[in-house]
């Protein structure tokens, strides 16, 4: 039975994990482009929902369409005007990218901190608790897996059985080959990013019912977030999935096992070891580049 | 290596009058000397003479500055882009705190041998990380910086969370002369760079790592080194921060905006320069100074903005901009003050029996993922032998060079050059032994000029004990000896499949694989290439192959012709008798009207 | 090599070096007339919203002692600089206030880690610092003579909570810290008192922020199933924490967490959750120390915002500062220091008190619960403003 709960709790963690990574996984498959600014995203996103929440008195489930369509036009902006000029094959245009985009994080957090303040904030919906036979299970967590679940699905489908979907995919696996099928490589890269930061900001509105989020802890979660997508084979959908549930299944026992301070270190601890064993991650797929 | 110092730009000023004195007079270098040194002095002085904030900020400036310069060195030089001063930093800072407090070493050596333990550990680090692609291994070290907080946070012998306190050592005038020492070492390794065979090494690493190994290149060393001697400053610092605060813990000791704002630094200032990270971290932290009085609270964003505004409109950065009116130039490495007006040819080397084989391929496989790109593939080429390989596109030509230079594991059957199995070398070592390739479309440095090209391929060949003499040769034998010290940028797509020629040979190889080396040249080029290609046998090349399509350039020089199909090998014999064989024409050359 | 650097660099060199000539050329400032407090302040970064507080009871404390004629017939001013949250940058700047601006007192930064790395700097230059917001015992040892701590010992944080458990029947404990400086001091404090007061530990972890997720916490928690849970923490880990005991289904009898419930987005946070949560001051409006209730209006009316602890132990060390200047009628670091530890103020804090070290041997420390929204004072029992209400139900 204890064994059962520590699984859902790892399991329902997982959930999460995949609603944090998934957004990173798509820009970089299709744009090599590591979006160092995720974290900020999703917690700038957090931040607004909370105060949203707390002065208008509404819902902030509410908010999630919302802000998952304003952040589609802010992405695209942001990719067109400070990602494409950079768009270019090759290691150098990958690291400036990076650059780019870790100069963005500090901004987003910036703002986040000026406008939202300093101060740990998370709300308190979803906090129905059911009881399974012995077993208990939150709603908050519940949500953001099934949330979590219901986008990686989305995006696979989406990827492998629509027409918009195949041309990005054939983008993140073969640029030139795209071109000369007639995709415009552009606009692909424009998508690619406007939905990745959607997806972050969807994960930030949902996650700030979940755990407390500040804006100065915002690359924390990028880190976190690029733990699973490396775990999972950069750029590999399937394998960010597993490697997410076995990053919360370890965190759960080992938390569990081993007490707080072993948990805190079993991302980073996965991450070192994947780096030298098996750097192309989980995932099936090793990307060509 | 004979050659003089005094070199000129790109664009040649020349400060003295007399363009035939080899070296200014005994005066003006002494004078130049004692001038440099007194500034130096003053600058050194003058903060010890004032109040012990301006001391203390003179510190932390020079401590910014030794950092900013090691990361250029990793970052700037091989393109690695590392986020992993602060970890250095934090090394330093905790192995010198935990060695004062719990064991009898001083201070002073403390120090030392926290930067020794630094370096050992960036030896192991990067042995592991450095493996992986550029943007893993940037995220790698980003990660690693948050495991060593937590594992300082718990680790009580080190203080835990709580940090440690050391016993109060203040001496500013120390840490002062500590912080301009790690400076002037950080600084001395990245002028080094600047001007040594290593440092080319490392920049052919950033602009093409792959066409470097080509070249002879041993990437994975090269990377590691400077990894290693850019992890030093960051361990010296964190040491005589550790010393002069005596208060570490894991949030001060680990902070990533000391990453941020190296990174904004050694950026705005001009990544991969030599007086990039000086000036800008010069610029900005006496700036910020004043500027993070009045607007506290938008430093880190100002910080970010600054980064986002300098890659993309002046990536080069402050140096970048002095660039364009000709100030602060790169000189070239090794470039003499003109092109040496006598050109020596490489030596021919011992004879050897006319029948030796020189590359055999036996029953080559290659496969990808479901696609066979080489299908049980065997043919030789003998000494003495110019070999055409022929096919359509994607029959498999590239593939085979691939295969073998290294590029390409094959999955079956094996390869033998001189006699012996290449399985197991890596493409540099090839390379070295005498393997030499040119690229389909050509993989140029791109921020080299076209002379550190050449001699980046010179200093790892055959003849790299005379690699001056060697990439004067090859450039004057291709006709490029005229833009010599032009960029990549201004040449033709002529030129440049000239320059990946001259690099071949360069190498003083053995072998030369020429993959299309005559698509995109006018009939005056052609021509050119073909008196060098005759003439290789004089310069040591015992032999060649080359893909080619346009068969009409080389049709006459080819003593056999090869043709592929789907990575089968389809017709082999004389050129006459290829051409005219029913089957090549059929899958390859078409009709005959 | 040397030559051809030289060569090039000349000139900007020569530049730098008249710049570098004319910077350290400044004149040092010359002493004004009003008596200048300087400190270091976390305006912006981590620390931020308690700093605020911090901040705001000094200027008080300052515009209270203005309206009152000063000290020794000067006005005083307060002179800060913003240390973003950061150690380092609070050393560059109290090195700063002391070598350049020559303030004539020091004040303490807020948080023990900040107060701890500048201690050593406050004494090789001998100024007498109050520390208001510097909990921990680490600082006050021998050697870190010219510290004196402004607020209560974080030892003595939560410390009513078993002895008012126990007398409710409580047998078992679980304990629960953060890992920093203030929170493990609490910790090791918390653990000895299971001891001494006969309980039962049935549970005790530690960790680090940033923790997303406390779960696992929570399920070894219930599965412990202590009456008492301890939890030494700070803001973000004491919602989260919360919130996991919440979502695996357990709620003891009695829960305490030391820093965080007295935060208003604490009981924003958690909703009803929050309620019957039983935390920690060293102060509270309804005290009847000194000049409390004075503080507290003034405070009200110039920053229209209620005060909490940071503010009144700020505002308690001005008022400390002050009796010794009066007392001793100089600025003589020596002195004053002196006189601080061998004499005993008044303050809103209640009796400022140090022991030979500099420790502060007098403040009480109290506990206050979340009842249906409000905050009352329920330990001691003689000044409690009401019964504590129990069990924690998590409703």
């Amino acid at each position: 039975m204890l064994v059962l709960q520590i699984l859902i709790n790892g399991l329902l963690l997982g959930g999460m994990y995949i609603l944090l990574a998934q957004g990173l996984n798509l820009v970089f498959g299709v744009m090599g482009v590591v979006n160092l600014a995720h974290g900020a995203i999703i917690t700038v996103a957090g931040l607004f929902t909370f105060w949203f929440a707390t002065h208008t008195q509404l819902n902030p489930l509410v908010l999630l369409p919302v802000v998952f369509v304003a952040m589609l036009a802010i992405g695209a902006l942001l990719q067109r005007s400070l990602l494409e000029p950079l768009a270019g094959v090759g290691r150098k245009s990958e690291l400036l990218s990076l650059m780019i985009t870790f100069g963005l994080s500090y901004v987003l957090v910036e703002i986040g901190l000026d406008v939202f303040g300093s101060q740990y904030v998370s709300l308190p919906n979803l906090q129905t608790t059911w009881s399974l036979g012995g077993l208990t299970i939150n709603e908050a967590l519940v949500a953001a897996g099934v949330l979590g679940a219901a986008i990686s699905g989305a995006l696979q489908i989406w990827l492998q059985h629509t027409d918009s979907g195949k041309c990005l995919l054939a983008t993140s696996q073969n640029r030139i080959g795209a071109v000369a099928c007639g995709i415009d490589v552009s606009r692909m890269r424009c998508i690619a990013f406007a939905i990745g930061s959607s997806l972050a900001a969807a994960a930030g509105v949902l996650i700030i019912m979940v755990i407390p989020l500040a804006a100065q802890t915002a690359d924390s979660l990028t880190i976190l977030a690029f733990v699973v997508v490396a775990l999972g084979g950069l750029g590999d959908y399937r394998g960010a999935v597993l490697a997410a549930f076995v990053l919360g299944i370890a965190q759960s026992a080992v938390g569990y096992y081993g007490g707080g301070d072993a948990e805190s270190v079993v991302p980073y601890l996965l991450f070192i070891l994947f780096m030298i064993l098996r750097p192309q991650g989980l995932g099936r797929a090793a990307q060509a580049q | 290596m004979s050659f003089e110092r005094d070199t000129l730009g790109r664009q040649p000023r020349n400060r003295l009058t007399p363009a035939a004195a080899a070296f200014p007079s005994r005066g003006l270098q002494a004078y130049r000397a004692v001038a440099g040194l007194t500034i130096l002095a003053v600058l050194a002085a003058a903060p010890l003479l004032s109040s012990g904030y301006i001391l203390q900020l003179a510190t932390d400036i020079l401590t910014f500055v030794a950092l900013a310069y090691s990361w250029n060195l990793i970052s700037g030089f091989t393109g690695y882009v590392s986020f992993g001063q602060v970890t250095f930093f934090g090394m330093g800072a905790y192995a010198t705190a935990v060695m004062v407090l719990h064991t009898p070493i001083p201070w002073y050596l403390a120090i030392p041998i926290a930067v020794l333990l630094a370096a050992m550990a960036a030896l192991l680090l990067g042995a592991v990380m450095l493996r992986l692609r550029g943007i893993m291994f940037a995220l790698g070290m980003l990660g690693l910086a948050r495991i060593l907080a937590v594992v300082a946070a718990n680790w009580s012998f080190a203080g835990g969370a709580v940090g440690l306190t050391l016993p109060a050592q203040l001496t500013p005038n120390a840490v002062y002369a500590g912080a301009w020492a790690a400076a002037l070492i950080a600084f001395g390794l990245n002028a080094f760079y600047m001007r040594s065979g290593l440092g080319l090494s490392a920049m052919g690493v950033r602009d093409d790592e792959g066409a470097a190994q080509a070249l002879g290149v041993a990437t994975g060393r090269v990377k590691i080194l400077t990894f290693v001697l850019s992890a030093l400053a960051p361990a010296a610092v964190g040491g005589l921060v550790a010393w002069n605060r005596s208060f570490i813990d894991p949030t001060s000791a680990f902070d990533p905006n000391m990453d941020l704002q190296l990174v904004v630094f050694t950026l705005f200032g001009g990544i991969g320069t030599l007086w990039g990270p000086l000036l800008g971290t010069l610029v900005l932290m006496l700036v910020g100074e004043q500027l993070w009085a009045y607007v506290p609270e938008l430093q880190l964003a100002l910080y970010g903005g600054l980064v986002i505004v300098v890659v993309l409109a002046f990536p080069g950065g402050m140096v970048g901009l002095a660039n364009r009116f000709g100030w602060l130039l790169r000189r070239p490495i090794f470039a003499p003050r003109s092109f040496p007006a006598a050109i020596v040819p490489p030596p021919a080397p011992p004879s050897r029996p006319p029948d030796d084989t020189i590359l055999e391929v036996r029953d080559l496989s290659v496969h990808f993922r479901g696609i066979v790109a080489l299908d049980a593939l065997s043919f030789d080429v003998r000494r003495g032998e110019s070999v055409s390989i022929l096919g359509a596109n994607g029959a498999g030509k590239t593939t085979l060079f691939n295969a073998v230079t290294g590029f390409v594991v094959p999955s079956e059957g094996s390869i033998l050059y001189q006699d012996r199995p290449v399985g197991g070398l890596a493409p540099f070592q090839r390379a070295r032994q005498g393997i030499a390739r040119t690229f389909q479309i050509p993989r140029l440095m791109e921020s080299m000029t076209v002379w550190e090209n050449v001699l980046l391929a010179a200093q790892h060949g055959r003849l790299s004990r005379r690699a001056l003499e060697q990439t004067a040769w090859a450039l004057h034998i291709t006709g490029l000896a005229p833009m010599w010290l032009e960029s990549i940028a201004r040449l033709t797509p002529g030129q440049q499949r000239r320059l990946e020629l001259a690099r071949a040979l360069a190498l003083a190889p053995t072998l030369v694989l020429l993959d299309e080396v005559m698509a995109g040249m006018t009939r005056d080029e052609q021509e050119e290439i073909r008196g060098v290609l005759r003439r290789l046998p004089e310069f040591g090349v015992a032999a060649v192959a080359g893909i080619e399509h346009v068969i009409s350039a080389i049709a006459d020089i080819s003593d056999r012709m090869i043709v592929l199909d789907h990575g089968k090998k389809i017709a082999e014999g004389a050129p006459a008798a290829v051409l005219r064989d029913p089957v090549v024409i059929q899958s390859y050359l078409g009709e005959v009207r | 090599m040397t030559q051809a650097i030289f060569d090039r660099a000349l000139r900007p060199l020569a530049l730098a070096s008249l710049a570098a000539l004319l910077l350290c050329a400044t004149p040092a400032k010359a002493e004004e007339r009003p008596i200048v407090i300087g400190g270091s302040v976390s305006i912006t970064g981590a620390l931020a919203v308690d700093a605020a507080y911090h901040l705001h009871g000094l200027q008080q404390g300052i515009e209270d002692a203005n309206a009152q004629g000063g000290w020794l017939g000067r006005k005083i001013e307060l002179k800060y600089y913003d240390d973003k949250s950061d150690a380092g940058t609070a050393v560059r700047l109290y090195t700063k206030l002391i070598t350049e601006d020559n303030v004539d007192l020091v004040i303490g930064p807020y948080s023990s880690g900040i107060t701890q790395a500048v201690a050593p700097l406050i004494n090789k230059y001998e100024k007498v610092m109050i520390e208001p917001e510097a909990s921990v015992p680490d600082i006050y040892v021998p050697g870190n003579l010219w510290n004196v701590q402004g607020i209560a010992p974080s030892l003595g944080y939560l410390e009513g909570v078993l002895p008012l458990a126990k007398s409710h029947g409580a047998k078992t404990v679980a304990v629960l810290a953060l890992k920093s400086a203030f929170s493990l001091a609490c910790d090791k404090a918390r653990l000895e008192q299971v001891k001494a007061l006969d309980m039962s530990l049935v549970y005790d972890t530690t960790y680090a922020l940033p923790q997303p997720d406390f779960s696992s916490l929570a399920l070894a928690i219930k599965n412990a199933q202590p009456d008492v849970v301890v939890v030494c923490s700070y803001y973000p880990d004491a919602v989260g924490i919360a919130q996991a005991l919440q979502r695996a289904g357990y709620a003891p009898k009695f829960f305490a967490e030391a820093i965080g419930p007295a935060e208003d987005e604490f009981t924003k946070a958690l909703g009803p959750i929050a309620n019957r949560i039983i935390s920690n001051t060293s102060w509270w409006a309804s005290l009847k120390t000194a000049g409390n209730a004075a503080f507290i209006a003034h405070y009200k009316a110039t920053f229209h915002q209620d005060p909490d602890y940071h503010a009144a132990s700020g505002y308690g060390a001005i008022q400390a500062l002050g009796a010794a200047l009066n007392a001793v009628k100089a600025i003589d670091q020596a002195k004053l220091h002196d006189w601080l530890l061998h004499n005993e103020v008044q303050t809103v804090q209640g009796t400022f008190a140090n022991d030979p070290n500099g420790a502060a041997r007098k403040f009480n420390q109290y506990l206050f619960q979340i009842q249906d929204g409000t905050r009352k004072l329920i330990w001691p029992l003689a000044d409690a403003e009401a019964p504590a209400q129990i069990p924690y139900t998590g409703q």
